[in-house]
């Protein structure tokens, strides 16, 4: 099939995305698990909607493509025209145009009458042969009625067919629609919008913006379907470690976003488990909507109290929760590391225990978790004690591996 | 569903065409125009050679159309229910939009459904009137170049006031917090700064200013190149982490990588915590200053051990 910048599925583009934004030192040659003219065409692709920020690297006589990008200097994700590059037939991008200007102006037209508009006032200005064929018409008036494009009341026997009614301020949405399009779970939405702007405003930019985000976002419009139609389903997941596939059924309950790691992850009841689980978005590979869940409201509640003691995404521990203290020294001058305990504590709380003491105290699930947020406060710990004991032996342990590393030894990494 | 050819680049570009072949004033150099700025790279190869070979029956020889209205599109019901989705969230009332022809819509999603379980928890009150009006002020004069004059309390709990050109709000999720980027006359300093919304008390919109003669604001960049062991899952770890900075990675053998991140000057500190977070499997190879400032933290810690 010939090259086209368009694309009819979005799986694939998903993956090589993600490795040329997120890891990009991969050549041509690493990408084994594709033909070298997929691997072609697909860069070629991505060249093509995001070009002002592709990149190229030789290394080893290997031409390393990769996307450059401070997302603070962006507006407008560029990852969403991935969404816009949807591929068509003749025919969808004829009737599109047809179908609106026969509908123009609240008209209303029966299956029929648009069927003649289309070969009278269109094909037959181009000298087409033959009429339009009607099933391809009414798959499409069937298609824009279930998109909210169109709607359709029964007069007699027929079906009459008109122009979905517009939101009255399209015009005020605009700065919202900036914004959101960034900053909301399904900000893609919000860029088909605001496409409708001859310019849209470039007032705000964005700080800790994980725009890879985006690559997630029609996993997340099913997850969303089922979670309003309290439906459970069957998701396709992509184990990493093991480069496998697994199929899990579940009810999805919420979406857990990090502000901090970048990854975003499916809260659901899990089935076969029978507890809650966590799926992480980008390893969700397909969405299936099965069957209604009449206790969706109860595994709701659960879900509620479960997040409780719950410090990021991980419930691993089968021994109920780890009890953890941790005492940080402050010095006069910095009354912000208090601030910062305050505010980045989550459930936990802190204790004054004199004008230069405070301590941390929390009960979670995992305590393991908290050692990436706990080592950020390296310098000022001095007192760390914790019922799961491996997390005081990996902070020490690691701690002296960090001496040693910055201390003498230079090649160690 | 989102993924949709209504949505797309291709159709949003011969909308555009159209409308302008409606209205008779279509050119042939229009179209190269047209696509070459709104639409991909390579859509030049593809949409024009479409339009005129009969592919697309939409636009004849003579550049008019056999399209009567200027083509528009409703809202699809997926765009409807996003909006409505927003009515929750507590920052709309910042904008205001219109939620009129939404009524009977349902939301896409409800708020509760989503959590955001490690963002700070002290970010900026969005239903104060005070903060609302000051933001609405700041947009107000970014859309028409104005400058603006702002009153603040300083970080010592000072009153100040400045004269400025507003540049952008910026956003932070982890922060939850907005902040004004404003570009200051003063040609001394680095002549742009960052002031915490929350900290503004009022904004006075003054006039215009010329806005050929301010250049956006280049904020002083700073780089760390660091190595880093591929255990624990670390090297996705790290760089979807720091994925949102401009980096450069180079794979060193199947367990090592270096990685070179680009970061605001302003920010070092942040940076300098987050690299401690990953432990030793990260290290920091340059610059010089920036390892000694993780020594001085790793000695200080080995003090209170």
């Amino acid at each position: 099939m010939a090259y086209s910048e368009l694309i009819k599925s979005f799986e694939k583009i998903r993956e090589y995305v993600s490795q040329f934004y997120v890891f990009g030192f991969k050549s041509r040659s690493e990408y084994t698990s594709k033909s070298a003219r997929s691997y072609d065409n697909e860069r070629r692709r991505i060249e093509s909607w995001l070009g002002d920020y592709m990149q190229f690297r030789h290394e080893k006589g290997a031409k390393n493509s990769f996307l450059a990008l401070d997302t603070r200097s962006v507006s407008h994700n560029p990852l969403y025209n991935a969404f816009k590059a949807k591929s068509f037939t003749d025919n969808d991008i004829n009737l599109h145009f047809y179908i609106f200007d026969i509908l123009a102006e609240g008209c209303e037209k029966s299956f029929r009458q648009i069927l003649d508009c289309i070969s009278e006032d269109y094909f037959a200005v181009f000298d087409a042969d033959g009429e339009a064929d009607e099933s391809t018409v009414r798959k499409k008036l069937r298609e824009y009625e279930k998109l909210g494009l169109i709607k359709s009341r029964k007069q007699g026997r027929e079906l009459l067919y008109s122009r979905c009614d517009d939101i009255a301020d399209l015009d005020s949405w605009q700065y919202a629609a900036a914004f959101y399009s960034e900053e909301d779970a399904l900000g893609a939405v919000g860029s088909f919008l605001l496409d409708k702007f001859d310019s849209p405003p470039d007032y705000f930019s964005f700080k800790h913006h994980y725009i890879l985000h985006a690559l997630e976002s029609e996993i997340l419009e099913q997850l969303f379907e089922a979670m309003r139609e309290q439906k459970s389903a069957e998701l396709t997941i992509y184990i990493p470690r093991s480069d496998n596939i697994r199929i899990h059924n579940l009810l999805p309950l919420k979406i857990y976003c990090s502000t901090q790691s970048g990854r975003r992850y499916l809260l659901g009841y899990h089935y076969r488990l029978r507890r809650m689980t966590f799926f992480r978005l980008d390893n969700i590979k397909k969405v299936k909507l099965l069957k209604k869940d009449d206790n969706y409201e109860k595994h709701f509640e659960n879900a509620e109290k479960y997040k409780r003691n719950l410090w990021g995404v991980a419930s691993t521990s089968a021994r109920g929760t780890d009890h953890i203290e941790m005492t940080v020294y402050v010095a006069d001058g910095e009354e912000y590391i208090i601030r910062r305990l305050d505010r980045e504590k989550r459930y936990g709380r802190v204790d004054a225990l004199d004008s230069h003491h405070f301590r941390f105290v929390a009960d979670v699930y995992d305590a393991t978790e908290m050692l990436p947020w706990i080592r950020t406060f390296t310098g000022r710990i001095e007192k760390l004690e914790c019922s799961n004991k491996a997390v005081t032996e990996t902070f020490f342990g690691d701690f002296d591996d960090m001496l040693a590393m910055y201390g003498g030894d230079g090649n160690a990494v | 569903m989102l993924f949709n050819e209504i949505y797309s680049s291709y159709f949003n570009v011969v909308a555009e065409i159209l409308a302008r072949a409606c209205s008779g004033e279509l050119k042939q150099s229009d179209i190269g125009n047209i696509v070459s700025k709104k639409a991909f790279g390579e859509s030049i190869l593809n949409i024009p050679a479409s339009l005129k070979n009969g592919e697309w029956l939409l636009l004849k020889d003579d550049m008019t159309t056999p399209i009567k209205s200027v083509p528009t599109m409703p809202l699809t019901l997926l765009e409807k229910q996003w909006l409505k989705a927003l009515e929750q969230d507590p920052r709309i009332r910042l904008f205001p939009p219109s939620f009129e022809g939404l009524e009977d819509v349902e939301p896409l999603y409800r708020r509760e459904w989503i959590e955001y379980f490690d963002r700070y928890s002290d970010g900026d009150d969005f239903e104060d009137e005070n903060y609302i009006e000051n933001f609405r002020l700041i947009l107000k004069a970014l859309r028409e170049y104005r400058r603006i004059t702002v009153d603040f309390n300083g970080r010592h709990g000072l009153r100040q006031r400045k004269d400025c050109i507003p540049y952008k709000l910026e956003y932070s999720s982890k922060d939850d917090k907005f902040r004004l980027i404003a570009i200051s006359g003063d040609k001394r300093g680095k002549g742009y700064y960052t002031l915490n919304l929350s900290r503004i008390k009022t904004v006075r919109v003054l006039g215009h200013y010329p806005v050929e003669q301010y250049r956006q604001p280049e904020p002083e960049s700073a780089a760390i190149t660091v190595e880093l062991t591929d255990e624990r899952n670390c090297l996705e770890r790290f760089m979807m982490n720091f994925s949102h900075l401009e980096k450069q990675a180079q794979k060193l053998d199947d367990l090592h990588y270096r990685i070179t991140l680009k970061y605001d000057k302003d920010d070092e500190t942040e940076i300098l915590i987050r690299i401690l977070s990953f432990g030793p499997i990260v290290k920091v190879t340059e610059p010089d200053y920036f390892i000694s400032l993780i020594r001085q933290r790793l000695e200080k810690q080995e003090k209170l051990n």
